[in-house]
């Protein structure tokens, strides 16, 4: 839009939103983050710097752990992003059947704790090296070697049938927004099949593609879980399992400085991707898209069903029953006692589970669920709302550029900070009144709060990707005909990038259910939360009752994906003619 | 009790009052209410002005406090408990990060991790330490300091009786280190988990015990390879050098070691208490409990009123309340804890009769101070020898 005149006009109401978005991300993420840095600064950090980096303990505290966690992160972000894709492609594009339940599906794996998949791998190839009972493949005579058993194979191969669904999601709502139109003219000019693919679609989901990437690598190195169960066996260690046992030990301060190191090797990963793409457009929404194009997919239609349907059964369908068995077993993840409704809907019974009653009789179930629906409502919108605005900047802010890298950089790294420091950083922040305003602290908004600043990454990245495929030249047309920005944000930039943006935010609302260690500090009795009953179920070790819970949360969120679905699907899509 | 029956004690208690005042009031500008004698305090006035104030809030390190919840307020209507329920870990950094921020919403915490506790809360005076007149007498020095505890748990080496039905398969720690129980002794990763680095922070502080039962086991006396300080730190040296096999948490330990139908069985470290779930869960898990030097520890569970309590007298009395009343099983407030395996501080609140006594048990109690002062080192040692 160099020449344009109207360039200032353009300009000015975004400096004034790019000066709102860094206001909201400085008090969010920023100080957060600040607070973090500061406490390995301070005096009573004791050199923390230098135990970390020059010292005898730095190879097993930092180096190695750093090698295995980039492994991890490297490693599941791209075979999430390669199954994800590849699922997307199915789902929206090819021509096999069964496509709406595969898609269902497809979303399940992130809606189920990561433990769940964890314990399903493990119900398969634990071999005999921690005893107890063993895994399918053990107890009918095959030996399992131990790399397949635990460590890093296990790990990334978990993590990414845990975390695809984000590549799903995104790129999925990418294709979507491919017009046909696009597909058949140029198929119209004898392009091949693969031409069209390599050179009209992957360039079109690419954003989409380096945001599943970059959300997967994200998760994929700060997921604790995962590696601690199935990497500690074999003495596999992660940043992320050094940085919570640092914490948990006691010595919160190191485990600070290790979760600085995971945000500037992210910083890095984010560069690096960013400029992989950059000066390149993939602006492919160019007006108003015409239904999705369908390839003959022919011989292969069989063969790539195949595929997708074994793809989501090992991931979702497995789990899910791992998961749902587990919570009818007499006995903890064994057989031997039979099964049972009782952690549903027993009354209270001194011979089972030291008389704890069935989850439904639980009086705070209800309750619970009610205000983490809320909860995980106002959080999604309202991540949604801070990271299409933020994506938005970034993409048309022109100069100064480092304050579209800040905003970037400040929407991924929440999840690289410990849910406990990202907790403490709010009491910090929010703990006292500030001038008139009264202390947050104690009540639910500050859980909405913390529940945006911890998933923002899901909103931006999404919106990003979105706003990736959007033309420009809409907006200019739009600026001649004398549209205001606010006027054009709302009735051509969002509803072309709302499927984008639905798609975040039900990755955010699914986090937020299922996730208790973003606001573990700051619930109170008051806001009982689903994820807190997992937590009082499973540190007693009532397994079946804390899984059951996990289910129930699931259920919701695999409900809350289906239902933005229809809400996409119905929406128009294009701008109103 | 009267208070006029010990004018000394009330009066020393008093001065003591004065000096904790005199120094709140010297790091902070803040007028001061009054300062109360609790200590010199009548049980009735107690519950009375607890009553007043109406609600206590409790930061708990485990969900049985919700069973608190309930019969404490049976016991005294008109007080509402608010219970939250976190682990040690959270409940710490929690309470404080409230301090620093001045926010304060728990009165009583009822936390673990008593080191950590003694580094994090106790140093800054987010926790202050309230000791109930009516109990005393029956609760031993150790357990007053540096805050009151109401029981005690266990990390110690637990064996498959299924499996070795003559007893433990082992009568010495050093044991563990031979080629035959090489991949088959399994903990906590006691760098993931501040109670096992408890139990190797105490076999480092009981060095001495440890050197005696190497030269037990092996006849002769210990030799300690470079870098390594003491016979407590050689042991674990050498037993991750046996390929010692490191879990995440103790229910893993627990179904690992004691799931039945194993022909053989590992042993490791875990809580002696887990046990009253061997029916439940088709386990075989026993305690080796004449392993030498010790088959591991015994630590407290703390209860402690934080600094700007809101309700100071309601906490105290809800602190009160969780030691337990007289009875030999201390009655609704301490039956959430009495279970096998775990063990009342109180000297007249007899332990139950399903698991060893804590003299049989012969496991190490930790000392808090001690422990603190040492651990960080320890596991800093524990991560040059992974």
């Amino acid at each position: 839009m160099k020449a344009l005149p109207r360039t200032k006009t353009v300009r000015r109401p975004i400096h004034a939103l790019a000066a709102a978005v860094i206001v909201v991300l400085v008090i969010l993420v920023a100080a957060p983050l600040a607070g973090l840095v500061t406490r390995t600064l301070d005096a009573d950090a004791d050199g923390v710097w230098s135990q970390v980096f020059a010292s005898p303990l730095s190879e097993n505290l930092l180096w190695r752990p750093l090698g295995n966690s980039l492994l991890v992160g490297l490693g599941v972000g791209a075979l999430a992003t390669v199954f994800g894709a590849f699922l997307a492609w199915v789902v929206v594009m090819s021509d096999i059947p069964g496509k709406r339940v595969i898609g269902v599906l497809a979303t399940v794996p992130f809606a189920l704790p990561s433990f769940a998949i964890a314990l399903a791998w493990e119900s398969v190839f634990r071999n005999e090296r921690i005893g107890g009972t063993p895994g399918l493949l053990s107890s009918v005579g095959i030996s399992v070697p131990d790399d397949l058993s635990w460590g890093l194979v296990p790990t990334v191969l978990v993590l990414t049938a845990h975390y695809y669904s984000l590549s799903f999601v995104i790129v999925s709502a990418a294709l979507l927004g491919i017009g046909g139109d696009l597909v058949a003219a140029a198929e119209l000019t004898g392009a091949s099949r693969l031409r069209v693919a390599t050179r009209i679609v992957l360039p079109a989901v690419s954003p989409a593609i380096l945001s599943g990437f970059l959300l997967a690598f994200a998760e994929g190195v700060s997921n604790f879980a995962v590696p601690a169960l199935l990497g500690l066996p074999v003495r596999f260690q992660t940043l992320s399992t050094r940085l919570y046992g640092a914490i948990s030990t006691g010595d919160a301060v190191r485990g600070y400085a290790l979760s600085i190191v995971l945000v500037v090797v992210a910083g890095m990963v984010l560069w690096a991707g960013n400029r992989a793409t950059k000066r390149r457009s993939y602006a492919t929404i160019t007006g108003k898209a015409s239904g999705i194009r369908t390839v003959r997919t022919g011989a292969w239609r069989w063969p790539l069903f195949a595929m997708a349907a074994l793809l989501v059964t090992l991931t979702a369908i497995v789990p899910g029953l791992v998961l749902a068995v587990s919570t009818l077993l007499r006995r903890t993840n064994s057989f031997d006692g039979g099964f049972t409704l009782h952690y549903w809907l027993g009354e209270s019974d001194s011979a089972i589970a030291q008389g704890m009653r069935g989850v439904l009789r639980d009086p705070i179930a209800l309750d619970a669920t009610k205000s983490t629906i809320l909860l995980g409502l106002l959080v999604a919108v309202g991540a949604a709302l801070i990271g299409l605005l933020g994506a938005y900047v970034v993409r048309h802010l022109i100069r100064p550029r480092i304050l579209g890298s800040t905003i970037g950089f400040l929407s991924y790294v929440p999840f690289l900070i410990p849910g406990v420091a990202f907790g403490a950083a709010f009491i910090a922040l929010f703990g006292a009144p500030i001038g008139p305003l009264p202390s947050l602290y104690g009540t639910f908004a500050i859980l909405v709060v913390a529940g945006v600043a911890a998933s923002l990454p899901f909103a931006f990245q999404t919106s990003k990707a979105a706003l990736g495929q959007v033309s420009n030249e809409l907006e200019e047309a739009a600026v001649l005909t004398g549209a205001g920005g606010p006027r054009r944000f709302a009735r051509i930039t969002t509803p072309l990038v709302s499927r984008g943006v639905v798609g975040g935010s039900v990755l955010v609302f699914v986090t937020m259910v299922r996730d208790l260690s973003l606001v573990v500090l700051l619930v109170t009795p008051a806001t009982p939360l689903l994820a807190t009953m997992t937590y009082r179920y499973a540190s007693e070790g009532f397994t079946q009752h804390a899984n059951a819970i996990t289910l129930v949360i699931a259920v919701i969120s695999v409900a809350a994906t289906i239902l933005a679905r229809r809400l996409t699907r119905a929406q128009p899509t294009g701008i109103p003619s | 009790m009267p208070v006029s029956a010990h004018p000394r004690a009330s009066a020393a208690c008093s001065v003591l009052a004065l000096t904790f005042a005199l120094a709140a009031c010297s790091t902070s500008t803040e007028p001061e209410a009054p300062q109360i004698d609790w200590a010199s305090m009548s049980q009735d006035e107690l519950v009375t002005m607890a009553r007043a104030e109406g609600s206590v809030s409790v930061y708990a390190f485990t969900s049985r406090i919700a069973s608190i919840e309930e019969s404490f307020e049976a016991a005294y209507p008109g007080i509402d408990v608010m219970a939250t329920d976190i682990s040690s870990t959270e409940l710490i950094t929690r309470l404080a990060s409230e301090h620093r921020a001045g926010s304060a919403t728990a009165d009583v915490a009822y936390v673990s991790d008593a080191p950590v506790v003694v580094t994090e809360l106790l140093a800054d005076g987010v926790l202050e330490s309230y000791v109930p007149k009516r109990v005393s007498e029956s609760l031993p020095e150790e357990f007053q300091q540096p805050l009151v505890a109401n029981r005690l748990s266990t990390k110690v080496l637990m064996y498959n009786e299924e499996a070795n039905p003559d007893g433990p398969p082992v009568d010495n720690l050093w044991a563990l280190t031979d080629p035959e129980w090489s991949g088959r002794v399994m903990m906590v990763d006691p760098n993931v988990r501040g109670d096992y680095l408890d139990l190797v922070t105490e076999m480092s502080l009981r060095a001495d015990d440890m050197a005696q039962a190497y030269q037990d086991h092996f006849g002769r006396e210990v030799e300690l390879d470079d870098g390594v300080e003491d016979a407590g730190l050689q042991f674990i040296t050498d037993l991750y050098d046996n390929d010692a096999i490191l879990v995440d948490d103790t229910d893993t330990v627990n179904s690992s070691v004691g799931a039945r139908g194993q022909a053989n069985p590992p042993v490791g470290f875990t809580t002696y208490s887990d046990r009253r779930d061997n029916e439940d869960e088709g386990w075989a898990l026993q305690v080796a409990a004449d392993v030498a030097p010790s088959p591991g520890i015994v630590f407290p569970a703390m209860l402690g009123i934080t600094a700007e309590a809101k309700n100071p007298a309601a906490a105290r009395l809800l602190v009160d309340y969780m030691m337990g009343d007289n009875s030999e099983t201390g009655g609704p407030g301490f039956e959430p804890f009495y279970v096998a395996g775990d063990y009342p501080t109180r000297d007249d609140v007899v332990a139950p009769t399903d698991a060893l006594s804590l003299g049989d048990l012969g496991a190490w109690r930790i000392d808090p101070e001690a422990s603190a002062e040492r651990r960080a080192q320890v596991a800093d040692y524990l991560l040059t020898i992974q």
